[in-house]
């Protein structure tokens, strides 16, 4: 048994944590590239979302490397994310594939435990006791090392516009990621994230600069990769943005365990609470909240917002349309990148120093 | 009984399904209802957001319907199955119209969920009709009688699309002949509704079918147990109700009983796009459709010669094949 998962932000970091921790053997998929999203593109059509794509070339790719065990995380109704798996199974089987699936379910509920029970009855008999036993630190080690990426990167986003040096923060933040991702125990974790948090600090800053707030919201998975969203993050940074998000894995995870006292939750609530204006219904996915963010970030005085959504991504088109009104009506700036495989590298960066440009005059302006 | 105002419906979307119940109700309350016309070849379309094309046509529909009328019906439907939802895009619907007439005209948005009790048929339309100022039995008698009517015109279906012109085959008044017409081909259309019946999404694709000599088979006639029955065994449920007709449907058809199906699809819908790409993989493993298939992707560039020209290529092959199955049978 190989196991092995999307490729998406930090996820990589922390699935390889869990499966190396309880001594279960694992592939990391090789970093998503040009050949991943060629590799996607071409076993799907074109208006499925990206997402899709990016996640179904790490499978590939992942799978002709030898492994022969997919893990994915489930969701629900009503957008299509719902629905990867059916879809890319059977895409996966008419390429000639092998594999053995385990969909981990977004809600606890008695339909998913059963369908989890089946699934993995096949790969228990694979599983050593000590895989088994050692599985509750594997999470614990997981959930450790997703907080100490999450840390490290938003430490990066606040360092970022203040840099002397354009592109060190980023330089730092791999390295410092790549020193958590080879921790092996629970306390090598803790010095090794404070090796990095301190890396990053010291990198040279012009604390003279007063950046742009700049939010940035939409589809979770287009906001939280920088490889399906092109470093929109990293970019709006450079050009001297203090950038904000809310979609963290973090965030997901302990929504989808309804632990909503949380502080991220109760956030969340909030920027629902806002979108009522516009949105009578819960619409599904992040639409809401999409509007609901640009709403409350106005109001606490942000200078622009980025909205980002894949390519006929069905929950955000609705927010696009109403975002566009939006925007007028709370006089923030919105700009909507829709992403799609096309190569826009530089599009995407004209667009983005033109935005920040415009932020600046008006912020002059005011 | 005096006419106490008017309401508009837009023409797209589920009108195209549900629009003699929507009218009767209406009516039985005294109210008029006022459908707004198609947009025709030459008509502009009104673009508020950047969707598929039925969603466009909606807004557009809407904004033509602007100043004509007292009240817009476009009702939030969220879910029209007790297990399956919609489309997320129709539970913004409303909203997306409201901004669009700039909130000028009072929209009946009224949610229809039938997953919850709350929000059933019966209850949403009641509690619309108390917004226009009948009482509960008023409201209540109305929908009853336009559920009546709406399962009644619903059996003569098949016989209506193939019989009547696509721009008459809502006018209740016109009665058809239970007889069939002779026809040697029989093709089943299948999509969203939206998708068949609204000629400014297919250019009257209907129409030139029939004129080809096809029969015009759609899902309507298709019972939820033929359905289930070809969806039941998937890994995971099709939660949406229309995706899992389309999926149903296609699967049953193309495995025999006509002589060709054709998938009519527009671009960017997001439920047509997977499930497009999951039937015909799965095909594949399963050895390939034993009736010939073809999609059709539509949106507002598509013209009708291109269409037609497909058509009638597809005509062929179908004639050809069914010559093939002939000699066969013949020879052995």
């Amino acid at each position: 048994m190989k196991v092995t998962f999307p490729h998406l932000g930090t996820m990589h970091i922390f699935c390889k944590a869990i499966a190396e921790t309880s001594g279960i053997p694992y592939i990391v998929p090789p970093e998503t590239s040009r050949r991943t999203l060629t590799l996607g593109v071409q076993h799907s059509n074109e208006c499925i979302c990206l997402p899709f794509k990016i996640i179904l070339g790490n499978f590939i790719e992942a799978l002709q490397m030898g492994a022969d065990t997919i893990v994915m995380v489930g969701s629900g109704p009503p957008c299509r994310l719902g629905l990867y798996d059916l879809v890319q199974k059977v895409i996966l089987e008419d390429m000639g594939l092998h594999y053995r699936w385990l969909t981990i379910p977004p809600r606890l509920t008695w339909q998913a435990i059963w369908k989890n029970y089946e699934e993995t009855k096949e790969l228990k008999k694979e599983l050593t006791w000590k895989n088994i036993l050692l599985f509750p630190h594997g999470l614990r080690m997981g959930w450790r090392k997703m907080m100490a990426c999450e840390a490290l990167e938003k430490l990066a986003m606040k360092v970022r516009p203040r840099e002397v040096q354009k592109g060190e923060t980023e330089r730092r933040l791999k390295r410092a990621l790549s020193w958590v991702d080879g921790a092996r125990t629970l306390r090598t974790l803790e010095d090794e994230l404070q090796k990095g948090m301190s890396l990053l600090r010291e990198t040279e800053q012009d604390l003279s600069r007063i950046p742009l707030k700049v939010a940035i919201v939409g589809e979770l998975y287009t906001v939280m990769d920088p490889h399906i969203n092109r470093g929109v993050e990293q970019r709006l940074g450079e050009l001297g943005a203090e950038v904000t998000r809310t979609s963290w894995f973090s965030t997901h995870i302990l929504r989808s365990l309804r632990k909503n006292k949380a502080d991220q939750s109760s956030e969340r609530i909030r920027f629902f609470e806002a979108s009522k204006a516009y949105l009578g219904y819960d619409v599904g996915a992040e639409c809401n909240l999409s509007i609901g963010e640009a709403i409350v970030r106005s109001q606490e005085g942000f200078d622009g917002v980025v909205h980002l959504m894949p390519f006929a991504c069905m929950p955000e088109t609705t927010a696009s349309g109403i975002l566009t009104r939006t925007g007028r009506d709370w006089d923030i700036p919105i700009l909507t990148l829709i992403l799609d495989e096309q190569e826009i590298e530089g599009r995407i960066q004209t667009l983005l120093e033109a935005f920040v440009e415009m932020l600046q005059w008006k912020k002059r302006a005011a | 009984m005096e006419e106490k105002g008017r309401i508009g419906i837009p023409r797209a979307l589920m009108f195209y399904r549900y629009f003699p119940l929507w009218k009767v109700f209406f009516e039985e309350l005294g109210w008029r209802v006022i459908v707004s016309d198609g947009v025709g070849k030459r008509g502009n379309l009104i673009y508020f957001e950047d969707s598929c094309l039925p969603m466009k046509l909606l807004v557009t529909h809407a904004m033509h319907l602007k100043g004509k009328v007292d009240y817009l019906f476009v009702p939030r439907l969220v879910s029209l199955h007790r297990h399956y939802i919609m489309c997320p895009k129709f539970r913004g619907a409303p909203d997306i119209v409201r901004l669009a007439t700039d909130g000028t005209i009072p929209i009946l948005d009224e949610t229809i969920d039938l997953r919850t009790r709350e929000y059933s048929m019966l209850r949403s339309f009641v509690k619309m009709s108390s917004r226009l100022g009948a009482n509960h039995p008023e409201g209540k008698r109305a929908f009853q009688m336009a559920e009546q009517l709406f399962l009644n015109f619903q059996k003569g279906w098949e016989e209506r699309i193939n019989q009547l012109p696509l721009n008459q085959i809502y006018q209740m008044d016109i009665p058809v002949s239970a007889q069939e017409k002779k026809s040697h081909l029989k093709v089943a259309f299948i999509g969203h509704p939206y998708n068949l019946y609204d000629i400014d999404v297919n250019k009257d694709l209907l129409s030139f079918a029939k004129s080809l000599g096809m029969r015009i088979i759609t899902p309507e006639g298709l019972s939820e147990k033929e359905i289930r029955a070809q969806v039941s065994d998937l890994s995971k449920e099709i939660y949406w109700a229309s995706g899992r007709e389309i999926a149903g449907s296609l699967f049953h058809f193309l495995s025999g009983g006509v002589d060709g199906a054709v998938f009519l699809t527009s671009f960017k819908c997001g439920i047509d796009a997977l499930l497009q790409e999951f039937i015909k993989r799965r095909l594949t493993i399963r050895g390939g459709a034993s009736v010939p298939f073809l999609i059709l992707t539509l949106d507002e560039h598509s013209g009708r010669e291109g269409l037609m020209t497909r058509l009638e290529a597809f005509k062929d092959v179908m004639e050809e094949r069914k010559r093939n199955v002939k000699t066969q049978s013949s020879n052995e």
